[in-house]
């Protein structure tokens, strides 16, 4: 199985290289460095220095890289325009969640890939039925992060595996589209795509929800992406000639 | 009298996990005990960690970092517990108060297979 990770915290050149290092070693295919929106044009530039330097080494698995980026606003106006601003510019944008008002607005926004922890300093799992069907709609993914089980300890992570149960139970019911991701900044973050799978099946989730989770569902949003400017709008795709046979 | 060893149809069976420790400090074997039985029993608690079977067999210090301190661990569990125990260290972040991570590169049937696989590379 290729193995996706969408979110990986991107901070500069040198962690970026020994963070997908060390990603590949683990078994990763596919990684998503994010940035804040204004980091972002610092991160593109070293991009193909990124990729040449790692296609130099003599890596075990061959891995894709990606570039984002991570919107941390509580304002949904202010996460609206941001969205406006670079959905043109850059290939994937998520944003955090935990706010009310931001989770909604979020999952009603077709132009966002991911609302990414949408339990993050909540004390319910921040998604009902309501938000599940509005995810499902607008094909917005809800992000699962990992780093929230390591950084957190006790009655705090209990509560966390709590709120991870509880939206795998409305992803079972709704089947909007979920991801896991492992948030990672350093190399200590990082874990193997099968450990993470197994703490995920103690949780509840079957081998082909992990699948879908790991694989299915982030190729579609990365495909989607590709070619995200041919939609109009939901129904209607520009076919240019030559590719679809006309 | 030393006593007599079970039939093979009576012993448990055993599955090998093979370890990759990072840490910030030096980590001595008595160390990685300590932390596999802590992250077994906060995560499971008592009832279920007695089930693993856990037993620290063999620790392998390596020299190729510069940036940590890198060892590798084969570490005994019971048959169909593995993925517990795989979720369990996976949570592991720190001992002492310092840095360190465990992930699982390997699972084999034998002490000299999880050798040959994943340690010498």
């Amino acid at each position: 199985m290729i193995y996706y990770d969408l979110n990986l915290k991107g901070s500069n050149y040198q962690n970026d290289y020994n963070l997908i290092k060390q990603a590949n070693e683990f078994g990763w295919n596919y990684l998503n460095l994010l940035y804040s929106p204004n980091d972002y044009v610092n991160a593109i530039e070293y991009k193909d220095k990124l990729i040449n330097d790692l296609q130099s080494l003599d890596l075990k698995n061959t891995t894709e890289i990606g570039m984002g980026i991570y919107i941390t606003d509580s304002n949904p106006n202010e996460i609206r325009k941001i969205v406006t601003k670079y959905r043109n510019k850059v290939d994937f944008i998520s944003v955090l969640g935990g706010k009310n008002e931001v989770n909604r607005s979020v999952l009603e926004n077709r132009q966002i890939d991911v609302l990414s922890r949408p339990y993050y300093r909540r004390k319910d799992s921040g998604i009902n039925h309501v938000l599940a069907k509005e995810a499902l709609k607008n094909q917005v993914a809800i992000e699962l992060s990992f780093k929230d089980v390591l950084t957190n300890f006790l009655s705090y992570r209990a509560k966390i595996l709590s709120h991870f149960r509880d939206i795998i139970l409305l992803y079972r019911k709704f089947k909007f589209p979920l991801i896991i991701s492992t948030s990672s900044e350093n190399i200590f973050d990082i874990r193997s795509p099968r450990d993470i799978s197994s703490f995920f099946k103690i949780l509840g989730l079957t081998d082909t929800e992990l699948e879908e989770s790991f694989n299915t569902t982030p190729k579609k949003i990365i495909e989607f992406n590709k070619h995200r400017d041919e939609y109009i709008f939901e129904g209607v795709k520009i076919v240019k000639k030559g590719k679809g046979g006309l | 009298m030393k006593m007599k060893v079970l039939p093979p149809t009576l012993r448990k069976n055993n599955r090998y996990l093979t370890l990759d420790i990072k840490s910030k400090e030096p980590f001595s074997k008595d160390d990685i005990v300590l932390v596999v039985w802590d992250a077994c029993i906060r995560l499971f608690g008592e009832m279920e960690t007695s089930n693993f079977n856990l037993w620290v067999m063999r620790t392998y210090q390596l020299d190729d970092r510069e940036d940590c301190f890198h060892m590798k661990t084969i570490l005994r569990c019971q048959r169909s517990f593995e993925d517990k125990v795989r979720s369990a260290l996976c949570c592991i972040t720190k001992f002492n108060g310092k840095p360190i991570t465990i992930a699982t590169i390997g699972l084999s049937g034998t002490i000299s297979s999880s050798i040959d696989n994943f340690i010498k590379e």
